[in-house]
């Protein structure tokens, strides 16, 4: 762990706390949709108590099966997924999971997505009040079969109808979770927080495809997926420095996060929390483990409290910037 | 971040080695498997399932028998004894308890033999003399049956030249074997497993199979493994989890059409 420098408090101990629009977390280490199950899969293996939150298994309104295999194939420092949204339903998850994840002290964000924006706002109005739930996570990189399957994601306009209605149907905390596949996230920020989001995450996953040359074939039964894990990490801190600029509401951060390194690069950047996912897979206690780098990280640098470095970055001067947004 | 020791790394032939890990886990079951973590780089990325091939004595760990396929196996396989590596398991169902060790029925092709030896071994040991029905391609496949013969277990071999054993696929033999009351337990590749299911079907023999899937996570949360199961009157899902409902299904389970 190696020495730490002095300490902060006669005992030594950080403030890690943060409060995002109003979702108070103990820590801001979060778990990432579709890493991390319903959360009980990962007991055996960790404390779910250390967590600031679990972000479960994107929810539909009706269960969905997914898509064929092969839905995951491994790429160079990360990996392709076509799941195709697999999971219980809404109902289910507050019938059969959501009671087991009440044990645990950890927050509960429940991810949601729909096909259409009345299946968004009937999910959500379903989370409503459910004794557990802390906030929904809006998914909104889905396609829209009322728009052709444009993804919601890409279009600043019905991204904005997704998060005002699901705002209308639920009292929770609202976190729009972003698609990285645009070409200005700003555009999309600005969309998603006019409609009343309380706070952004970002990014989900980069489309991608992998062939199997010997069969000339794609891969994935789905021909393309979203890419995940380090290899996007740049990408994903990169839109999240770029988010901050502009952004009124908190941002989580999420892309290729494995150590308490990357996190605090997304900390810096502009995030007040972060997710870890495809990390998961490859230690279980991943977000663990990043909890307590960043804890090491403070106390080397006797910073006594988490919010101080949230935006940190030290930018060269203003005329080095040429958006001249002195953040 | 490693949790396990290699003790040694053999080549047995071919792509074929038998690695002996010392390891702490706990509490396995025959069939079931574990997922590897090669080194501490972030490539390759994720972790490799490998079914536990043995159980060292004076619960010292476990042995796994592999073949190297591509880059996480054959790094695998350029381990030395006292290098570590991260082992997460025990994982997945397992082969049920076999009640009657006379009628086990062994069917395997290639490295689909690996799930069966501490199973067969720990029958033979107990006096019984179960059969394994072996379909090889090469003669290093021929080679990975020869410690289940050691161990007392009556092997049975197929070629598809005749060179070794019988000529033919290892599904010529089983219709001798397949009489009422007997269990079959199958693992190898695809082909493979499809024709013993439906000589068992056509038989009326119970028959189990052991799958293997791509898997990202191995403990259920990714739902990347998935298989296509026939409809079931009580479950709505109709995808299950090889690393997390399986490895181990009944055939009948499985929707074949879906491969």
């Amino acid at each position: 762990m190696g020495r730490t420098s002095f300490s902060i408090t006669a005992s030594g101990k950080v403030a890690l706390g943060v409060d995002i629009g109003g979702l108070k977390l103990k820590n801001p280490v979060m778990t990432a949709s579709g890493t991390f199950g319903y959360g009980i899969e990962f007991s055996p293996y960790m404390d779910l108590n250390r967590l600031g939150a679990v972000v479960v298994k994107g929810l539909s309104l009706r269960p969905r099966d997914g898509n064929p295999a092969p839905r995951t194939i491994e790429t160079p420092c990360g990996m392709l997924n076509a799941i195709g949204l697999q999971n219980v339903g809404v109902e289910a998850f507050i019938e059969e999971k959501l009671p087991l994840l009440r044990r645990f002290s950890t927050r509960v964000v429940a991810n949601i997505f729909g096909e259409t924006v009345r299946e968004y706002s009937e999910v959500a109005r379903r989370l409503d009040g459910a004794r557990g739930v802390d906030a929904v996570e809006i998914n909104i990189s889905c396609p829209n079969v009322k728009k052709g399957g444009m993804v919601f994601g890409t279009d600043p306009v019905e991204a904005s109808k997704v998060v005002r209605a699901v705002r209308k149907a639920t009292g929770l905390h609202v976190m729009t979770k972003l698609s990285p596949n645009v070409t200005d996230i700003k555009v999309m920020v600005k969309a998603v927080q006019d409609a009343g989001t309380d706070s952004i995450s970002l990014v989900n996953t980069i489309t991608g495809m992998a062939v199997d040359v010997e069969a000339r074939r794609a891969v994935l039964a789905t021909t393309v997926g979203g890419l995940s894990g380090p290899a996007i990490r740049p990408v994903a801190l990169r839109m999240v420095w770029e988010a901050a600029q502009v952004a009124r509401v908190p941002i989580v951060g999420v892309g290729g996060i494995v150590t308490a390194t990357d996190a605090l690069e997304f900390i810096i950047a502009g995030a007040t929390a972060v997710q870890v996912g495809t990390a998961n897979f490859l230690e279980p206690d991943s977000a663990v483990k990043v909890i307590d780098g960043i804890e090491d990280y403070m106390k080397r640098h006797g910073i006594r409290d988490v919010n101080e470095i949230v935006g940190s970055l030290k930018t060269p001067g203003p005329r080095a910037n040429p958006t001249g947004s002195a953040r | 971040m490693s949790n396990a020791t290699v003790i040694y790394n053999e080549h047995v032939g071919g792509p074929f080695f038998r690695m002996a890990l010392r390891w702490k886990g706990r509490g396995f079951r025959p069939g079931q498997f574990v997922m590897v973590r090669v080194s501490g780089a972030l490539d390759p990325l994720l972790r490799r399932p490998f079914g536990i091939y043995d159980v060292l004595g004076g619960r010292k760990g476990i042995e796994i028998l592999y073949k190297v396929v591509g880059r996480g196996t054959g790094m695998l396989s350029e381990l030395d004894p006292g290098d570590r590596v991260d082992v997460l398991g025990p994982l997945g169902n397992g082969f049920p308890m076999v009640r009657d060790p006379e009628s086990l029925v062994m069917v395997a092709g290639g490295i689909g033999v690996a799930p069966f030896f501490w199973l067969a071994k720990g029958i033979a040991g107990k006096g019984r003399r179960p059969v394994l029905l072996y379909g090889a391609r090469t003669k290093e496949e021929v080679r990975l049956v020869r410690p289940f013969r050691a161990a007392g277990v009556r092997v049975r071999v197929t070629t598809e030249d005749g060179s070794v054993g019988s000529r033919g696929l290892v599904t010529d033999l089983l219709d001798r074997e397949l009489v009422e009351g007997r269990t079959v337990y199958a693992c190898g590749p695809l082909g493979m497993l499809m024709a013993v299911s439906e000589a068992a079907r056509r038989r009326g023999v119970k028959c189990l199979v052991s799958l293997e899937r791509a898997m990202a996570c191995g403990i259920g949360v990714c739902l990347g493994c998935a298989v296509k199961t026939r409809p079931h009157p009580q479950e709505q899902k109709h995808y299950s989890m090889v690393c997390s409902d399986g490895p181990v299904f009944a055939s009948e389970e499985i929707d074949w059409d879906s491969f």
